[in-house]
């Protein structure tokens, strides 16, 4: 509202500024010759002023007087066209019209095509001031940087922000806060394995040397870490040993307590890869490599478009072949990931619907849906 | 407080359009009240751009990231100092700052153009108007400072770190100062076409605005040197960058633009000539903006590759080039042709001035556009450095430089070339003795630097000798030369300061590039090394944290002839991980007029860094002289011949026509 008032009185002023000067009284003109007299005079006086300080010689500026002499009679001459004030014609009441209305009319238009009238300002320092329950996470994200960056050896600070970051694939801000972490609070299994995901995940999901390094280091002080134990048999799979991996891989199925999350990543893993060696190296159902690296060149609505298109031919793929778990578990994941939150929701329940309510299948995906943050129905 | 100022914009646009065709339809129909609305709205126009600024320089200040441009081109751990100057720091801002002072000399007109008949400032504001009309136009339509971001990104992109430095605070804004000042030149010239006749206050009002925009043009390129030599870490004062050239191009020919301003006014003589130098330096300045912001070229300055801006510039650059020459065209015949003069006089030696300096931009031209044309064309890739403007541009500026002492030494309408030279006889000697000292007691020098040194030390002399002379030196007594000398004209000074001020600079061009010497080396810490007299100790290197970036600072200390310490330089290697930037901080001591200037190169494996070590003789004079050249305009600029009253009989015919 504020705003409004204050464009209203900008316009007026804009207006009265075109208006007050056509609404005036008449004015004098003075010929343009007259301003020409003032030059010239100011020229003699200049000359005069030389001659007093010896700069040019008494002769000279004769000469020079008299051709200025000759130039003011010429003016007198030339210079009768005095412009009086005429009466305004029709055409310039028109266009004096014009001109006045123009001001708000283009201001106003342009503004509402261009402007964000209802958008405040949002100065960073108000934005991080205000009630942490009505900031959105970026917000409390950066909260917790200010107040990190004012107390950085706040080792607890790190420990709580190094999974955050993680979540929020901000991966090589996690792996400096793992690290700053380990350093001011020691090393722990937990912070261990958080370090080699998060630079396994920075590094694209390779898991590199330095990964190892940090993974191997959390099983030495936990060995049942499930995380630790999980990315090492990846790594192995990573290197092309596929029968090593299957079997760190069914170790840990027979290890792990049989609610943990980890089970059902390690039967996928050991599926996947059990396909690719199948297939030698090349995962099934994914993009193939040369997909992969032309979405990587692509702009990122290019990259969007593809990953949209992909997804519409699971879709499709699936309306043809409904008995498919996987697949619909990765399009529910899929739609998750885009954002559509409701084409998930509609493909939780086809897939539910294929395989009937009570069936096992059906209580997969609602279990998986849950841990993606999605339920059945509003 | 943003939105405030978006519509302030859209405002100033609006008033922009009015400013270009009310008063030019007035000045048509003769309507004094039509002419009138041109001041008023010139200032509010101006006070609506300044709005729109002061609301974009709060949002940058206060790290408002729902602005994109802020998002694009801040950071929030940015000390507060770079968080404004970030302001003008990217392609957005810095074309507001543009139109600002665009307007800022429109207003000027306005409030101080009671003196000008009534014609002519309306048109001259018109024109100004169609000006600002047009960039209001490209600001809002592809470049708008206000788009705004929801919801708003919580961190921002950072400034480019080689902008973060208090040069960027300086630089650009004295530079679009002249940039934009010669914009006036350009209206005064069109207006005069337009009208079809060149009154003698004409010339009266143009030099004032040439004088003030070539004062900040010159600082601005001599503030932008000063930067790039001491953030770029190579040690170079002028790389003819076709960026540079942008800036010189303009320099060059409002310099020649100052000199014939003078004959118009002095003698009324070389109108049209006058008229259409304004014209070039001001299409120079646009060709520069045009350069710099269409992605045609990469460097620093290109702040947006985006091909729509530079269609969008390169319409404007036709419309007003184009536009006004063939205005130029169609109406100089029926401009009178001025004053007649011998050829040995100084009008004949300013037109002489005028002939070298308008080659030497032409060159330049040449030399800046060839690349671009020939990539456009063949798409092959020259480029065209040192070596061309070595050979082109050099050639043309000595023997200009060598006739400037005589100028101001002549008389007007016919001079006598033997009386000057007599006069100048003691400068001509010491410029002589200072190229034997040079031959005979500098080590290596050259005979070109032995020129180059007489040449300079020619254009001092002669500078302080044109002084000499006119305070009657050799004919009065001391007391009576002493009062004469207080009471010479201030353009006189200005003069003679700006000659001094070009000797002075060449001085230190020929210094640097004759007798600089330069040492590239592995160092540990604790070693030494020796360059030209100067003995330096390796401290080691130093890490930091700053704001917003990382540093490795490398100290050294200074030995003196005693083997104790003399003071301390250091130069870092800065690392902002934001842009994952490097920037080299270089270090600098200055020694009177020369400098010691280091930077660091990259480290090796075994502790040791490459240090770049550099002594450059003279080479502040380089910008000092600069800054004197500066000083003589300003203080023409306070001449009084450029106070001219207005017409005395309005003031009794209209006691309250105070309008603006």
């Amino acid at each position: 509202m504020l705003f409004w008032v204050i464009a209203a009185i900008l316009t007026l002023g804009a207006s009265l500024a075109v208006l007050l000067p056509l609404a005036g009284g008449p004015k004098g003109a003075s010929a343009p010759g007259d301003h020409d007299l003032e030059v010239y005079r100011d020229q003699l006086a200049e000359l005069d002023r030389d001659v007093a300080r010896g700069l040019i010689q008494p002769a000279d500026a004769e000469e020079a007087r008299a051709e200025i002499g000759r130039r003011i009679l010429r003016l007198g001459t030339t210079g009768q066209a005095g412009t009086a004030a005429r009466r305004p014609s029709v055409t310039t009441r028109l266009v004096a019209t014009v001109a006045v209305l123009a001001v708000p009319l283009i201001s106003w238009g342009l503004y509402i095509k261009l402007g964000s009238p209802d958008l405040p300002s949002q100065p960073l320092a108000e934005r991080l001031a205000k009630n942490p329950a009505d900031s959105s996470v970026d917000e409390l994200v950066a909260r917790a940087e200010a107040h990190l960056a004012a107390n950085p050896s706040d080792g607890r600070g790190w420990d709580v922000l190094a999974p955050i970051y993680l979540r929020l694939q901000r991966y090589s801000d996690a792996v400096a806060a793992y690290r700053n972490a380990i350093r001011l609070d020691g090393v722990s299994a937990t912070r261990q394995s958080g370090l080699g995901e998060a630079i396994a995940n920075a590094a694209g999901g390779i898991v590199s040397a330095e990964a190892q390094d940090a993974f191997e280091a959390a099983l030495k002080l936990d060995p049942a870490n499930a995380k630790a134990s999980f990315y090492l048999a990846m790594g192995l799979a990573q290197e092309g040993r596929a029968a090593e991996a299957t079997t760190a891989w069914q170790n840990m199925l027979g290890t792990l307590p049989p609610e943990s999350p980890w089970r059902r990543a390690v039967e996928q893993a050991l599926a996947e890869n059990a396909k690719r060696t199948v297939a030698s190296g090349t995962p099934a159902n994914g993009p193939d490599a040369q997909a992969v690296e032309a979405a990587q060149s692509m702009s990122p609505q290019d990259r969007q478009a593809m990953i949209e298109t992909m997804v519409a031919g699971l879709d499709e793929k699936l309306k043809q072949n409904p008995r498919d778990t996987e697949g619909w578990m990765r399009l529910i994941r899929s739609y998750v990931v885009l954002g559509k939150a409701d084409q998930a929701r509609d493909a939780l329940s086809r897939g539910i619907a294929v395989f009937g309510a009570d069936s096992e299948e059906a209580k997969k995906f609602t279990a998986f849906a849950a841990s993606l943050g999605l339920t059945a129905t509003e | 407080m943003v939105e405030t100022g978006h519509f302030a914009l859209v405002l100033a646009f609006a008033l922009s359009l009015v400013q270009m065709l009310v008063p030019l339809y007035g000045a048509r129909a003769g309507n004094q009240k039509m002419m009138a609305v041109g001041g008023p709205v010139a200032v509010t126009g101006f006070a609506l751009t300044a709005l729109s600024f002061a609301a974009l320089a709060i949002a940058y200040a206060s790290s408002d990231f729902s602005v994109a441009s802020v998002w694009e081109n801040s950071h929030s751990l940015q000390p507060l100092i770079y968080k404004i100057t970030g302001t003008w720091g990217n392609h957005e801002g810095s074309m507001l700052l543009w139109v600002l002072i665009l307007t800022f000399f429109g207003a000027l007109v306005a409030a101080f153009g009671s003196n000008l008949p009534a014609t002519l400032k309306a048109n001259v504001l018109a024109v100004q108007g169609a000006i600002g009309a047009a960039f209001f136009l490209f600001i809002l339509a592809t470049s708008n400072p206000f788009t705004r971001l929801n919801p708003a990104p919580i961190e921002g992109r950072d400034l480019n770190p080689v902008l973060q430095d208090l040069g960027l605070a300086i630089h650009p804004p004295l530079l679009y100062l002249g940039y934009v000042g010669f914009s006036i030149c350009f209206s005064f010239s069109v207006a005069a076409l337009i009208e079809g006749r060149i009154d003698a206050s004409w010339a009266r009002w143009v030099r004032p605005w040439t004088l003030v925009a070539w004062m900040f043009l010159t600082g601005g390129i001599a503030m932008g040197s000063y930067w790039a030599y001491y953030e770029l870490g190579w040690g170079g004062f002028w790389f003819w960058d076709p960026v540079e050239n942008a800036s010189f191009m303009p320099w060059l020919a409002g310099t020649a633009l100052l000199h014939s301003a003078i004959v118009m006014e002095k003698r009324s003589a070389l109108k049209i000539w006058t008229l259409l130098l304004a014209i070039l330096t001001f299409s120079l300045s646009l060709l520069g903006t045009f350069l710099v912001r269409s992605g045609v070229l990469t460097s620093v300055h290109a702040f947006a590759t985006d091909p729509t801006r530079g269609v969008f510039i390169l319409c404007i650059l036709t419309l007003f080039i184009g536009g006004s020459l063939a205005l130029f065209a169609l109406r100089a015949s029926r401009l009178t042709a001025g004053g007649l003069f011998h050829p040995i006089s100084r009008e004949g030696a300013l037109v002489l001035n005028n002939l070298f300096l308008t080659t030497a931009t032409a060159t330049v031209l040449v030399g800046t556009l060839y690349p671009l044309a020939l990539e456009a064309v063949t798409g092959g890739k020259i480029s065209v450095g040192a070596p061309f403007f070595d050979l082109t541009f050099g050639p043309l500026m000595l023997p200009l430089l060598a006739i400037v002492p005589f100028g101001p030494l002549l008389a007007w309408k016919r001079g006598d070339v033997f009386a000057a030279a007599q006069r100048l006889m003691a400068a001509f000697a010491a410029a002589l003795a200072a190229m034997l000292v040079t031959v005979l007691f500098v080590d290596g020098a050259s005979v070109f630097a032995a020129l180059g040194v007489g040449l300079a030390v020619w254009l001092v002399c002669g500078a302080l000798t044109d002084l000499a002379v006119k305070s009657g030196f050799g004919s009065v007594t001391p007391a009576i030369m002493l009062r004469r000398f207080a009471g010479l004209p201030r353009s006189v000074f200005g003069t003679a300061l700006a000659h001094l001020g070009l000797g002075l600079t060449l001085l230190g061009i020929v210094g640097t590039l004759s007798f600089g010497t330069e040492k590239i080396l592995s160092m540990h810490a604790g070693e030494t090394v020796e360059l030209s007299g100067n003995t330096l100790r390796f401290e080691g290197l130093y890490p930091a944290q700053g704001p917003n970036y990382s540093e490795d600072r490398g100290r050294f200390v200074v030995i003196g002839a005693d083997g104790n310490a003399k003071g301390e330089i250091s130069s870092a290697k800065r690392f902002f991980p934001v842009r994952q930037t490097t920037t080299t901080e270089s270090g600098i001591r200055t020694v009177w007029f020369s400098q010691l200037y280091l930077s660091l190169g990259d480290e090796g494996n075994d502790g040791s860094v490459v240090v770049r070590l550099w002594w450059k003789p003279l080479v502040t004079l380089i910008w000092g002289g600069a800054l004197v050249m500066m000083a003589g305009a300003a203080m023409s600029l306070m001449d009084r011949r450029l106070r001219v009253g207005a017409p005395s009989r309005r003031k009794k015919l209209v006691p309250s026509a105070s309008l603006s």
